[in-house]
């Protein structure tokens, strides 16, 4: 499934280009090194074909931070990394004040804010190119199996569109991979894809 | 004194199509008469200095093959007078750093008119 056009794409990824890069900026201060990024991948799925195989999630385990987005179209965000990854990334985070034995207690306040930095970012970036305004509430964090993460978002967000970015992170030697996961009902994506060409049309 | 109106070739260095057209738009509103080259990539842009040696280059970090500032980098090594802004959304520190040792102006995207100002202040200004 990808009804979108060659433009309407290449809109897409400069957008979440420019919101990763601030996202990377934002966490290269927190976890004190530099961050490398892919050049983000947009592919539009339906909710049902979703799984592991298909977002090409190897890891047995996912962590999850998701946040609702509204305003002239409304979208579940999501970010996805592999669960091992979130704690290497978490004690970056914390530094030394931490022990690596402690660590998994502030997984979830800590991945919380790092979902929140690359998830407002990239909806940030996207609002402001757009000229449009987008709410979010908190960001909640789940991690699990990979598959039972997957089907609980997409039963919880009960939209038939998945709008994926795929973004290759690696923060110094950690290579990470992550991705945004945007859920949005048709309605909502038209009304995405006619701000987009509006925006096309006034370059 | 530079002279605003003479004739410039500047080379548009940007995986995305969006981008390159919005630099296009903003700088031919300014300099109708600027010859306007594009790449896509650090690769590309390489080859296409050798031929044509801009006089001017706007870069992209996040490309595919090579990143921008490694292209930045061997492209001034070679023809130290070609003026290169770097343009990027990887705003990070670490970016900027290099872009500032190569001698080259860092950029953050997005492109508007005045990120694009900045770029051609930075083409114009005196050496």
């Amino acid at each position: 499934m990808n009804p979108l056009t060659e433009l309407q794409v290449d809109t897409l990824t400069e957008i979440f280009n420019i919101g990763a890069g601030r996202a990377a900026s934002s966490l290269s201060e927190i976890v004190g090194d530099p961050v490398m990024l892919s050049v983000p991948r947009v592919q539009l799925y339906q909710s049902s074909e979703i799984n592991a195989e298909v977002l090409s999630l190897n890891s047995p385990r996912l962590g999850a931070v998701k946040q609702h987005f509204s305003g002239p179209f409304n979208a579940d965000a999501m970010l996805l990394f592999t669960e091992d990854r979130a704690l290497e990334i978490v004690h970056d985070m914390m530094g030394s004040q931490v022990s690596i034995n402690d660590i998994a207690e502030f997984e979830q306040e800590a991945m919380c804010e790092l979902g929140n930095i690359i998830l407002n970012a990239c909806l940030s970036s996207m609002a402001d190119i757009l000229k449009l305004t987008l709410d979010s509430s908190l960001p909640v964090y789940s991690v699990g199996e990979t598959n039972a993460v997957l089907q609980q978002i997409i039963l919880d967000a009960n939209q038939p569109i998945m709008l994926v970015l795929h973004i290759d992170l690696a923060i110094e030697k950690r290579h990470s991979q992550g991705y945004l996961v945007f859920l949005l009902s048709s309605s909502s994506l038209q009304e995405l894809l006619a701000h987009i060409d509006h925006f096309i049309s006034g370059i | 004194m530079p002279h605003r109106n003479s004739i410039k070739t500047l080379l548009i260095v940007d995986d995305s199509r969006v981008s390159r057209m919005m630099i296009r738009t903003f700088v031919l509103a300014k300099h109708p008469n600027w010859i306007i080259i594009e790449a896509a990539s650090g690769n590309e842009a390489l080859e296409i200095v050798d031929r044509d040696t801009p006089n001017y280059c706007t870069m992209d970090i996040n490309m595919p093959g090579i990143i921008g500032t490694e292209a930045a980098e061997q492209i001034l090594a070679k023809y130290p007078s070609i003026r290169v802004a770097v343009f990027s959304a990887n705003i990070q520190e670490s970016h900027q750093t290099r872009a500032a040792a190569l001698g080259a102006r860092f950029v953050a995207k997005p492109v508007t008119e005045k990120s694009v100002a900045q770029a051609l202040e930075f083409f114009e200004c005196n050496k």
